[in-house]
């Protein structure tokens, strides 16, 4: 750490380097008797010391909302939004996943959140116009492997779902060789993966979207009741390194989560209160994340053409720009498309009249 | 006057006669004694808590007058401190007028109850012309989750000058408008974002600077300060020990420069009696550290808002709800009430002179 970088007195160096203080932010974490004591320097010597820690500390100067509506910050805010490939999917989260920021999708095994964890892992390789950051994506499974033939069959139907891109474009596209995959067992692989791979392929722009499925399946089997402390910290330091990497890369994480069974409403009820289920891992990780989204599955299955699919629905429980709200999904061979009319009869006459309202693929009946 | 400030006895201060008679009897005769200590050595060397110690240290620093005023002189000082509305009326009323200024106020809740939802509504809030019975202040947002969004706040501007548009009753108001924009609310909230403790200090050290540049700041708002510290969980007596500094630098930065300080917290589980409690997250000692402390919670599909520490004023629990206009009130009818300032409207206040500027 180069002290003469801060312009201060030299008495000011010298007691700093005799002190053993490596670093600004070292400077900042004593209080100013401490640093009096430690320096042996006099009260107004040890306030420029801080107030020029403090300088250096700061990564940019306070910017006003207008400015960063006006998008004159690219690192901040900037208002980019990571779309789902679906445009009802898309205005429900007004735009998509906000991309600085933990999103988590929580819901119960076969509810759908590896497929539009898929989904996005795809839509993020289109240009920023289509909705996407054009860059790749890291995928980190935890348990189950990898579902490399879904997303081979989701690569080969992008334009039937995409139909507001042009066919050339998603050509173009080498979807595959931009998709990273890694395995993380345990806790400790994670960390590594976090700390090493992510950000490498953060920091070389390759990839702009990394997805963990899941985080719950690590904190389960790896403590016992009785290790809750260790488990938690050991949640915030994974909370951190995730927090970490969105806001350093401007980059959306996706944690994908599981649920328990909830017996009695608890006073912090953060799921939706009509659900006997809430996402896992507890108050500690909820208070961790910034977007909150669950996915459900339904009683009722939907029809078109010669497939049929269960509906889910997708629901917001928590974001700081969106409403709770929700909007029916169904999961297809090209993916998930959003369902625009909420409850559905199951089959009957309404199969043909929901035939109509879903968003048909080109060229299809 | 320095010199004569600096022989000021400790017996002058305007502090419990005990707590006086403790630091006299432990050698502090004066002020200057115990002025470059810190809460911990003050504490230790006169044998008092450390919550006097640092009553203690404030009272000594903080060189006000100290001949005795009436109550009704020290209302009238409070009255020209303003309140900070936030729409929900209910929850104002039992503030007495909203969040006030030169306090620290903390919101504590659960994730998703709608703490960041009410931040950015006081940041809105804040900017609302004098003649509406708003402060026209400017507000430090200080982020450290990244649950700031832009877009949000232009919802919540949007709603907050249709809403003043609708009262405005004279020409004074109407002019008062034409600068209360969308536009002009957005180039007065003031966006920092901190990815750690360390910086979120470095940011508080910088603080001064920024206050004094900006004689207009009337609300300082940190979202939130649990989060970057509760990352800290090897060294809790570092964690403690930093919190306190910070507690000390908020309260002095609320009432020496005349600002609302507004925190969030979260909310973590203890043990309590064999049976599991919610209770806002970093510890007993933090907890001292706001003078009022606001809990959001959610009961079945209401949200609630209660008064849980307030010296002046009785606990008290409202109900509330976000919409895409913002934090409002739970029955949402289209009430247009006079915002003019209270001064005018309050009968019994024949005494008190307008303030509006």
């Amino acid at each position: 750490m180069n002290w003469d970088q801060l312009q201060l007195k030299p008495r000011i160096i010298s007691a700093v380097q005799r002190a053993h203080l490596k670093s600004f932010r070292e400077v900042l974490v004593f209080s100013e008797p401490d640093l009096q004591k430690m320096t042996g320097l006099s009260r107004p010597d040890v306030q420029e010391l801080l107030h020029a820690a403090a300088t250096a500390c700061r990564t940019r100067q306070p910017i006003t909302a207008l400015q960063l509506q006006r998008g004159e910050c690219r690192r901040l805010e900037s208002g980019l939004r990571l779309g789902t490939g679906c445009p009802v999917l898309d205005q429900l989260l007004r735009g998509g996943l906000p991309v600085g920021g933990v999103t988590e999708l929580a819901g119960e095994s076969g509810a759908g959140k590896t497929q539009l964890g898929l989904q996005l892992c795809l839509s993020v390789q289109y240009p920023v116009e289509h909705g996407g950051l054009s860059a790749g994506a890291l995928y980190i499974c935890t348990e189950d492997p990898f579902p490399i033939r879904r997303l081979q069959q989701l690569i080969s139907e992008q334009t039937s779902l995409r139909s507001d891109v042009p066919p050339s474009l998603i050509g173009r596209l080498r979807f595959s060789d931009n998709i990273y995959l890694e395995h993380a067992a345990d806790l400790d692989s994670l960390q590594v993966c976090l700390s090493r791979r992510a950000a490498l392929l953060l920091a070389q722009g390759r990839v702009r979207l990394v997805v963990v499925d899941s985080v719950a399946a690590l904190f389960r089997c790896e403590f016992q009741p009785g290790d809750w402390l260790e488990r938690n910290k050991q949640l915030l330091t994974v909370s951190s390194m995730v927090h970490h990497l969105s806001h350093e890369f401007t980059t959306p994480v996706v944690c994908i989560n599981q649920v328990t069974d909830v017996f009695h409403q608890p006073e912090s009820s953060s799921s939706s209160p009509s659900s006997s289920v809430s996402p896992a891992l507890g108050l500690a990780w909820a208070n961790q994340v910034t977007v909150r989204l669950m996915m459900r599955r339904l009683q009722v299955t939907v029809s078109r053409g010669d497939q049929s699919s269960a509906l889910r629905r997708l629901e917001v429980v928590f974001a700081p720009h969106l409403a709770r709200s929700s909007r029916d999904v169904a999961v297809w061979r090209e993916g998930l498309r959003g369902v625009l009319d909420p409850v559905l009869a199951p089959f009957g006459p309404d199969v043909a009249q929901q035939e109509m309202v879903l968003p048909l693929p080109l060229g299809s009946v | 006057m320095n010199a004569v400030r600096m022989r000021r006895p400790v017996s002058s201060l305007s502090l419990g006669s005990s707590l006086k008679g403790k630091l006299v009897r432990a050698g502090f005769q004066f002020v200057t004694d115990m002025q470059d200590l810190n809460p911990e050595h003050l504490s230790a060397e006169a044998g008092v808590s450390q919550q006097e110690a640092l009553e203690a240290l404030q009272a000594a620093s903080s060189g006000h007058t100290v001949a005795p005023v009436t109550a009704l002189e020290l209302l009238q000082k409070e009255e020209e401190f303003r309140n900070i509305v936030t729409f929900c009326s209910p929850l104002d009323e039992a503030l007495g007028g909203g969040v006030p200024v030169g306090k620290v106020t903390e919101i504590c809740g659960a994730p998703g109850v709608g703490k960041t939802q009410l931040c950015l509504q006081l940041a809105v809030d804040v900017q609302v012309p004098a003649v509406f019975g708003g402060l026209g202040g400017q507000v430090l947002f200080v982020d450290t989750e990244g649950g700031f969004q832009v877009q949000r706040l232009v919802d919540l501007a949007g709603a907050a000058v249709h809403h003043c548009s609708l009262l405005a009753e004279d020409e004074e108001q109407r002019v008062a408008m034409t600068t209360f924009t969308v536009e002009t609310i957005l180039s007065n909230v003031f966006l920092v974002r901190c990815r750690d403790y360390v910086e979120l200090l470095a940011e508080l050290h910088l603080l001064l600077d920024f206050l004094s540049d900006r004689p207009r700041l009337r609300l300082l708002v940190i979202d939130s300060v649990a989060f970057p510290f509760l990352h800290i969980h090897d060294d809790l007596s570092q964690r403690t020990r930093l919190l306190q500094g910070l507690s000390l630098r908020l309260i002095a930065a609320a009432t020496d420069h005349n600002i609302a300080v507004v925190t969030t917290n979260h909310m973590t589980t203890r043990l309590r009696s064999s049976h599991v409690q919610l209770a806002p997250a970093l510890g007993d000692l933090w907890g001292h550290a706001p003078s009022i402390r606001l809990l959001l919670r959610w009961e079945e599909s209401r949200r609630l808002a209660s008064i849980i520490k307030s010296p002046g004023h009785m606990d008290a629990t409202v109900q509330y709800q976000i919409t895409c206009q913002g934090f409002r009130d739970a029955d949402q009818s289209e009430r247009p009430q006079s915002k003019r300032p209270r001064t005018q409207t309050d009968q019994s206040a024949s005494s008190r002179e307008n303030t509006r500027t």
